[in-house]
């Protein structure tokens, strides 16, 4: 055997050749986060207002409504951060490997010769970005899809046409499940 | 690898066409000599159902039978006051039934055919949306042939195909002769070990004559005592359809009526409360013990394993009885599960994780509902070299700080509620209101984390994983190194604090709950564990790749490399 098991011990997990996401990745998730906490703080809004006068208020004016401003304005700006900080992958020769998670690290090795298919995807903001993501497909149960976000397209497509032919080289013709 | 159209035919007729529109002539002679009669049988069988077939008439009486219920409710008022004027409609409503609907069922049967070709399983279907699905012969995975107690009286059986890449049956047909059945799984099965093998086919198709191994049967001694072990909450089903058919209030009615008697009994109950509370948990344990029995009878009566080339099959069912077929390169992992009491006595029940997902066993087939160990290894050897580890790993012991935090946190999250809002005027214990009583379990809690935690362990053998779990009902996940899928290591913000991560190796087809993965284990341990399943896996598939190609290489030199269509890009 050319290959014996303990000779490749760092690549399972080695530090050095894991990559970051594309960093504007962090202003594709502020712009996703904001309108999210846009859309808790408009009915806090609301509701701050049709009680503006009411005399049995519990809450001071603007509390809600503030609360709700202040801690989506922080998760703005402070949560794509750490998620972006936490983000790393590295595909290497039989393996993809990522981590990720802010408060839930996780890290994944899918094995190519697992990969049932492979997508690139790319929605509305990361269009404006060049960016897209990178969604493998597995036949795992819990891990059927595992996503790349925040590739420069060209980037993608290109891991996953290294996919692809890791796929169709592979000599083993014995199906994937 | 499929057959070739052309090889298929091992008994050296010519012509092997899959074409649909062959002449029929040969291969109406429906009658094979039954299984066994060698040769000849295989020569019909081979042919026999690649001209499209129907289903079998019978069909149509039970459609039929099966939409009676709606003509009834249609023609209930019509039924319950005939001559008045005011059931018009239900008339009209029963007349486009007979005007609709039975042409309907009929329509549906005349344009619904099957025939299997050497290569695929086409199934048309539909009267004004035409459906034609065809399957790869080599993608059938199980051949399900069920019969329930109707199907038995008349001779009839469905048969359901399963393919690995779907969730749920790929194609049924309901119903067929139940020689027809037979045939089918025989044709499918010869077609897929293609013509290489043919007499190897030949003769496994002659195999109803018992010529394999059987692997295990039960006899009705076997499956009660399992079914004793064996508790089903199926009564209370059955309590609340029983209430549902019989009016409650005519049941209260007929209750009160014996009032001398209930009044004795409520006072009973209202003087002793704990005798009241004993008593409905020993008659629900009762019921649940004696309905455990019934549901295990009726599914695993007759229960019989064997072993037909690389498939295992199974027959079994007192009313409705099943058969099916489990292809051992396709099982992703055994899973054994006993409980307390089955344990005590040594006994244990063997089931296999495939993909062709059956919902009603959630990707897990039964492959032996009771058995001793020493007979479940054996038949576990079957599948899968199985080398049970010595001893099991523990998780850090830390885990029962943690589960007990939690569990006691969930419980306190559901009591002080209820504390809270309890009335002034119920029940008050000890002059406290009774949640607070709630919190005497913590202790108990505590038991049950330490009992998790002794019940949860690892090993990695040379072979695979294996993973123990669960108090109540206890597993061990057998998952063979061919059949990982994807590794994780997860480490919530709870489990940094203490360096404790969990590890979780993924398969194919496994259940979405009651899973494989070990829980809190030192973060440095799952790492190393993490990397060396990961390993041993690449070993095993690079071993495997020089095997094939003959060398270690496994890539094509980049002038050989196919070319895709997108190039990589400069990056």
């Amino acid at each position: 055997m050319n290959a014996p098991a303990g000779a490749d011990v760092a690549d399972v997990a080695a530090d050095g050749a894991i990559r970051s996401l594309n960093p504007s990745i962090r202003t594709i998730w502020t712009i996703k986060m904001a309108a999210f906490s846009v859309l808790l703080f408009l009915p806090a809004l609301f509701y701050d207002l049709t009680h503006l006068f009411s005399s049995d208020a519990w809450l001071p004016f603007g509390a809600l409504s503030g609360t709700v401003l202040v801690g989506g304005v922080l998760y703005c700006v402070a949560w794509p951060r750490l998620r972006y900080r936490a983000w790393g992958f590295a595909l290497r020769p039989e393996e993809l490997y990522m981590e990720h998670g802010v408060l839930q690290h996780v890290r994944t090795i899918v094995p190519l010769r697992r990969i049932q298919h492979v997508d690139v995807s790319q929605d509305l903001v990361e269009r404006e970005f060049a960016l897209g993501r990178l969604v493998v497909h597995t036949a795992g149960s819990r891990s059927s899809d595992v996503v790349i976000p925040g590739l420069p397209l060209s980037e993608a497509e290109a891991i996953r046409d290294k996919i692809k032919r890791f796929i169709l080289e592979d000599p083993l013709t014995e199906e994937p499940v | 690898m499929p057959p070739s159209p052309t090889e298929s035919n091992s008994d050296g007729r010519p012509d092997a066409s899959p074409a649909p529109d062959r002449p029929a002539g040969e291969e109406k002679e429906e009658e094979p000599a039954p299984t066994g009669a060698g040769e000849a049988a295989t020569a019909t069988t081979l042919g026999a159902v690649r001209e499209p077939q129907r289903l079998h008439p019978l069909t149509l009486l039970l459609r039929v039978g099966a939409s009676l219920p709606a003509l009834v409710i249609i023609l209930l008022p019509l039924l319950r006051n005939p001559g008045s004027t005011e059931n018009v409609t239900s008339l009209v409503l029963g007349v486009l039934y007979g005007v609709f609907a039975l042409p309907a069922i009929l329509l549906q049967y005349w344009r619904f055919s099957y025939r299997i070709t050497p290569k695929q399983i086409v199934i048309q279907s539909g009267v004004l949306n035409r459906k034609n699905r065809s399957i790869p012969i080599e993608r059938v995975q199980n051949i399900q042939i069920e019969r329930n107690l109707v199907a038995r009286l008349f001779g009839i059986a469905k048969v359901k195909l399963e393919t690995a890449g779907s969730t749920s049956t790929e194609g049924s047909l309901e119903y067929v002769h139940q020689d027809e059945a037979q045939k089918i799984r025989q044709v499918v099965r010869s077609f897929q070990r293609g013509s290489q093998e043919a007499e190897a086919a030949a003769s496994a198709d002659a195999e109803d004559a018992a010529d394999t191994e059987t692997l295990l049967d039960m006899s009705l001694r076997r499956v009660l005592l399992s079914g004793a072990f064996r508790f089903s909450l199926l009564y209370l089903a059955v309590i609340f359809t029983v209430l549902e058919l019989f009016n409650p209030e005519a049941l209260v009615e007929r209750v009160l009526r014996a009032q001398g008697r209930v009044g004795w009994v409520s006072e009973v109950i209202f003087s002793h409360p704990a005798l009241a509370i004993l008593t409905t948990v020993v008659a629900a344990v009762f019921l649940g013990w004696v309905s455990g029995i019934g549901v295990h009878v009726a599914r695993y009566y007759d229960f019989r394993l064997w072993l037909d080339g690389d498939k295992l099959r199974k027959r079994h069912g007192l009313f409705t009885v099943t058969e099916g077929t489990v292809p051992l390169d396709k099982v992703q992992a055994l899973i054994l599960r006993t409980n307390p009491f089955m344990r005590a006595f040594g006994w244990y029940e063997l089931k296999v994780q495939t993909v062709g997902l059956d919902v009603e066993e959630q990707g897990h087939r039964v492959i032996a509902p009771f058995a001793g160990a020493g007979r479940i290894l054996e038949l576990a050897r079957q599948v899968r070299s199985v080398e049970l580890p010595e001893s099991f790993a523990h998780v850090s012991r830390l885990t029962i700080r943690r589960r007990f935090i939690r569990y006691t946190a969930v419980w306190a999250a559901l009591l002080l509620p209820t504390v809270y809002f309890w009335p002034a005027d119920w029940l008050h214990l000890g002059g406290v209101v009774l949640p607070w009583w709630g919190f005497g379990l913590v202790p108990f809690i505590l038991g049950w984390a330490v009992l998790q935690y002794q019940n949860h362990g690892y090993a990695a053998g040379e072979d695979g994983f294996y993973i123990r779990r669960g108090v109540l009902s206890h597993y061990l996940w057998i998952l063979p190194v061919e059949k990982f899928h994807v590794f994780h290591t997860t480490a919530s913000i709870f489990q940094r604090r203490l360096g404790l991560k969990t590890l979780f190796v993924d398969t194919a087809g496994a259940a979405t709950f009651a899973y494989p993965e070990v829980i809190d284990v030192p973060a440095a341990e799952a790492d190393a564990q993490f990397g060396a399943l990961y390993r041993r896996f690449r070993q095993l598939y690079r071993t495997r790749v020089e095997a094939a190609t003959g060398a270690p290489d496994t890539r094509l030199a980049p002038d050989e490399r196919p070319h895709l269509p997108v190039d990589e890009p400069p990056s």
